[in-house]
């Protein structure tokens, strides 16, 4: 892939530096660890948070990074411990060698699950997560039936060789894994800071709104499951060289758990999310078990997952970045006064620690969240009280208008001259047998703002969304630019030139109102990196009056505020034609001057338009051509004063009595 | 065994599919809840019916006057706190995914890991058969199914016909406007919660006829409740009994001609196939749902 790679850039080497040296460091450190007083159980203790952290990253990167929760991590580990056993144990094979291949099988099943899940078009979040439920299951049942991998008695390993400066088995173990994890955080690290990354965050808030952006979902989901499948293989692969003998039961229900109550509790939107989550909960478990809970882990695990998803949703990483000294400082100081008092174990004193740092990050860092991101409650403002006066108007201006003249219904006369961008040819479109549209055809030429108007079910939002190729038509073609989007993915057309906004905004809600439109640049028909998309984004928030809030979270806008933003977003892609449907519905009358207002800017700037609305005061004032839909058909074309005096228009708007 | 006698047999095991599955489908349907502790609810309306009838030594049909009455409370109770802290969806997959762990732990230390059944002396339903010229249909199903019948189809009529049901119908579709036309969500959602908590309470009844119980046979059930859930259409009950009975008959003919390990496979794809083709539900018509 290229374009991860051109915005690969700036920040992203000296922390992938930083990254490489730090376990590099570890990594000496733990093979000197005999000559350093540490004991072995600690160098199997680091091992462990590694292997574990490997897997929270792999999990990561698709389930926090875009939002698909996967049950199915076990999935992934398990054909890495199964490829690790079958290769050394039965086929001979070095386990140097076997490492990348499991890394391979994982990434091989990653593509299967990603291209049957990710292509069904009804699949939602929730049952992303049941599908990938039902992965380990499968695959322990093959691994048990096929003689070739496990046929029910299991698969035991060979002892490893390996080099003479290796002190013992559990430091090969250490510094596999060590290994491993390093290029899991190196791939995470370099998705989360890379354009690949953004795309992941935008799909995460908002699917549809990234992919009408430029944002190739698709490709990026299959991108992020393989990345994942490949980690989650060499990590397994790992674990298979550290353990004797391999059972089906490594595809139990434990293993995800664990893995997802690590990223929550860390954290899913940053990279180091897992990494402090793998060392808090693995710390904790062996702890538990060092004092003889162990058989209520699972009752703790239970708990921490209830209580961190109601108290803490955010993660545990954001708390500790906002304080990182001090959250350093206290944990030392707990833990070396513990240890040096002589009454704790080096393990309590670890966790006693953690637990102080956490605790003191959480207090400490609280009023400063709170002040940055608004809580979930606060993030929907309701569009209730400016609805009412936006109706009123709209319910005023129909009726004047069409009772002012009486002129002939006639069929599309003015052009605005110039070449024709959008064609729409025949197209129709049903629903389980409802007919929301039945061969529409019509033309928007450059310069021209049309306005498509009809009573409500008429079939303008089904035309939109057809246009942003949101859906493909049953029938009929529509050509952009003189080309057919048959068959092309939402963002291919948008790359085509046509840019959408939705009647009910949808902004990235992790993103500022900068960032929001920052990404349609990135992302648009002419790509850029995020430092010259931020620069573009400016321009285009003073074009829609923005400017001043650029760096608010969208949840902080009243809905004419949103709306502007979606038209900032839209007009970022830089499109030849932008589409808004019903963008000014809800608005009080001066805020819809307003909003005129900005349409003529952007119109003027040369970019054609398409305006769903019911205020034909604003499209009188707006359109340069009218087309009318009842029932999913056309019913008139034409100049606006033509058409808004057409009588067919006029029953079908208000009913046979005023015709 | 002919191939008949498979089918019948395993669309009979249906019964206790869709019993099992009601409660899912209407907290996930109706209030958004995905709730995997309605397992763990099954799991101990099954434990409570082997205390019950091991203890007073009754027949096992009649101790869901208990027991129902019992998970009725919890269910409520536990819809009230999701609720109160407003978690539906996905936060609601992992908070009830926590819950299930803590109800299996738990069920683990009371009743140990064992295998346990209701003693066979109090039990006519596990060994007796109702035969039918060269059919023969275990008694256990049959009355698994009738219970099934009765609650889901009863459910059914309820949540069409009456003004409960069309308040909670409306809800599902849209809570601002609901609550604005003078439906009181908590009540109704707290109600709806205790009535699957009660649906578990049979479930776990009808599935100790003729099983025995341990407590990672929660985890079991995953695969064939979800299937019907999802093949049934969420939220709809005519639709779920139909889905279990299928998926009790598909299951059926799996075991018997290939190998009861490969049922789940088999039931996930037939979920994957249901997604694509029917998105909404295999039995629902139209767009009613």
């Amino acid at each position: 892939m290229t374009a991860p790679a051109r915005a690969v850039r700036g920040g992203l080497p000296r922390g992938l530096l930083i990254l490489v040296a730090t376990n590099a460091v570890i990594g000496v450190l733990g093979l000197l660890s005999q000559h350093l007083g540490v004991t072995e159980y600690n160098v199997v203790l680091v091992s462990t948070v590694l292997f574990w952290a490997t897997q929270a990253t792999s999990w990561n990167i698709l389930s926090g990074f875009a939002g698909y929760f996967s049950f199915g991590q076990g999935a992934f580990y398990g054909v890495g411990v199964y490829s690790m056993a079958v290769l050394t144990g039965r086929h001979g094979v070095n386990y140097l060698l076997s490492i990348p291949v499991g890394g391979l099988v994982g990434g091989a099943l990653a593509v299967l699950i990603g291209a049957v899940a990710f292509r069904l078009r009804s699949l939602r979040g929730e049952i992303f997560a049941l599908l990938t439920l039902a992965v380990p299951f499968i695959l322990s049942a093959i691994a048990l039936n096929s003689q070739a991998i496990d046929g029910g008695v299991g698969q035991s390993l060979p002892t490893p060789s390996f080099p003479h400066w290796v002190p013992n088995f559990q430091h090969l173990v250490f510094l596999l894994n060590l290994v491993v994890a390093t290029i899991a955080f190196a791939v995470a690290l370099a998705v989360h800071r890379s354009r690949v990354g953004r795309g992941l965050a935008a799909l995460h808030d908002a699917e549809d709104a990234a992919e009408v952006l430029g944002v190739p979902t698709f490709r990026y989901k299959m991108l992020a499951i393989v990345l994942g499948g490949v980690l989650g293989g060499m990590g397994g692969a790992v674990w298979a060289v550290g353990h004797y003998v391999i059972v089906d039961s490594v595809f139990n229900l434990y293993f995800p758990l664990l893995v997802i109550l690590i990223c929550i509790a860390g954290g899913r939107r940053h990279w180091l999310g897992p990494v402090i989550g793998a060392v808090l909960l693995v710390v904790l478990q062996e702890w538990l078990t060092a004092s003889n809970l162990g058989n209520h882990r699972d009752i703790v695990l239970g708990v921490l997952l209830v209580a961190i998803v109601v108290f803490a949703p955010a993660g545990l990483f954001q708390r500790l970045r906002a304080h990182p000294w001090l959250a350093l400082g206290v944990f030392l100081v707990v833990f070396i006064s513990l240890v040096a008092s002589g009454f704790y174990a080096d393990l309590d004193a670890l966790l006693y620690g953690m637990i102080a740092a956490v605790i003191v990050a959480i207090v400490a860092g609280a009023p400063a969240i709170a002040r940055r991101l608004p809580s979930g409650r606060a993030a929907s403002p309701t569009p209730a009280p400016t609805a009412l006066p936006g109706t009123g108007a709209a319910a005023g201006a129909p009726a004047q208008t069409v009772r002012a003249s009486s002129a002939v219904p006639q069929r599309a006369a003015q052009r605005g001259g110039g070449r024709v961008l959008v064609s729409i040819r025949g197209v129709s479109k049903n629903f389980g047998g409802v007919r929301a549209l039945e061969n529409v055809s019509f033309e928007v030429a450059e310069g021209e703002i049309v306005g498509l108007v009809g009573p409500n079910g008429s079939g303008k939002t089904t035309l939109v969304n057809l246009l942003s190729g949101a859906m493909p038509p049953d029938g009929g073609t529509i050509f952009i630019d003189g080309r057919s989007i048959k068959g092309l993915a939402a963002h291919k057309v948008a790359h085509a030139g046509v840019a959408r906004t939705y009647q009910i905004p949808k902004p990235f809600a992790s993103m500022t109102v900068l960032d929001n439109v920052a990404m349609a640049v990135m992302f648009g028909r002419t790509g850029a990196s995020l430092p010259e998309a931020r620069e573009h984004a400016r321009r285009h928030l003073t074009t829609v009056h923005l400017g001043h809030l650029a760096e608010s979270p969208p949840a902080s806008l009243n809905l004419h505020q949103r709306q502007l933003l979606e038209m900032a977003r839209a007009i970022a892609a830089e499109p030849s034609v932008l589409v808004l449907d019903e963008a000014l519905a809800g608005l009080n009358p001066a805020e819809i001057d307003d909003a005129v207002a900005v349409i003529q800017r952007i119109h003027a700037a040369g970019i054609s338009i398409i305006i769903v609305e019911h205020l034909l005061r604003v499209l009188q004032q707006l359109a340069t051509r009218i087309v009318v839909l009842n029932r999913g058909a056309l019913i008139a074309d034409g100049a606006p004063a033509q058409v808004l005096n057409d009588p067919t228009v006029v029953h079908a708007y208000l009913g046979r009595q005023r015709a | 065994m002919n191939a008949f006698q498979v089918v019948l047999s395993g669309a009979l095991l249906g019964g206790l599919y869709a019993l099992m599955a009601a409660g899912v489908s209407v907290t996930w349907g109706i209030l958004r809840v995905i709730n995997l502790a309605h397992f763990g609810l099954i799991l101990l309306g099954a434990y409570l019916t082997y205390e019950l009838v091991t203890a007073w030594r009754i027949d096992p049909i009649l101790t869901i006057v208990v027991t129902a009455p019992v998970l009725f409370v919890l269910g409520a109770a536990l819809q009230w706190a999701y609720d109160r802290l407003n978690i539906v969806e996905f936060n609601s997959l992992l908070v009830s995914f926590g819950l299930l762990i803590i109800i299996i732990q738990i069920a683990q230390d009371i009743w140990t890991a064992d295998h346990l059944e209701v003693p066979r002396a109090n039990n006519r339903y596990v060994t007796g058969a109702l035969t039918l010229g060269r059919l023969s249909v275990p008694t256990s199903r049959i009355v698994a199914l009738l219970l099934a019948v009765v609650l889901l189809g009863g459910g059914h009529l309820v949540l069409r016909r009456t003004f409960l049901g069309r308040g909670m119908r409306a809800f599902a579709q849209d809570r601002t406007v609901a609550a604005a036309f003078g439906i009181d969500h908590r009540r109704l959602s707290v109600l709806l919660g205790g009535a699957a908590g009660a649906s578990a309470g049979v479930a776990g009844m009808a599935f100790m006829l003729a099983n025995f119980v341990q407590p990672t046979a929660a985890y079991e059930w995953f695969g064939i409740v979800f299937a019907v859930v999802i093949l049934g259409g969420l939220g709809d009950l005519l639709g779920t009994l139909l889905a279990g009975i299928s998926v009790g008959a598909l299951t059926g003919v799996i075991s018997q001609v290939w190998s009861q390990r490969y049922v789940t496979v088999a039931l996930f794809i037939a979920i994957i196939v249901a997604l694509v083709l029917r998105p909404r539900g295999v039995f629902t018509r139209g767009r009613t749902a």
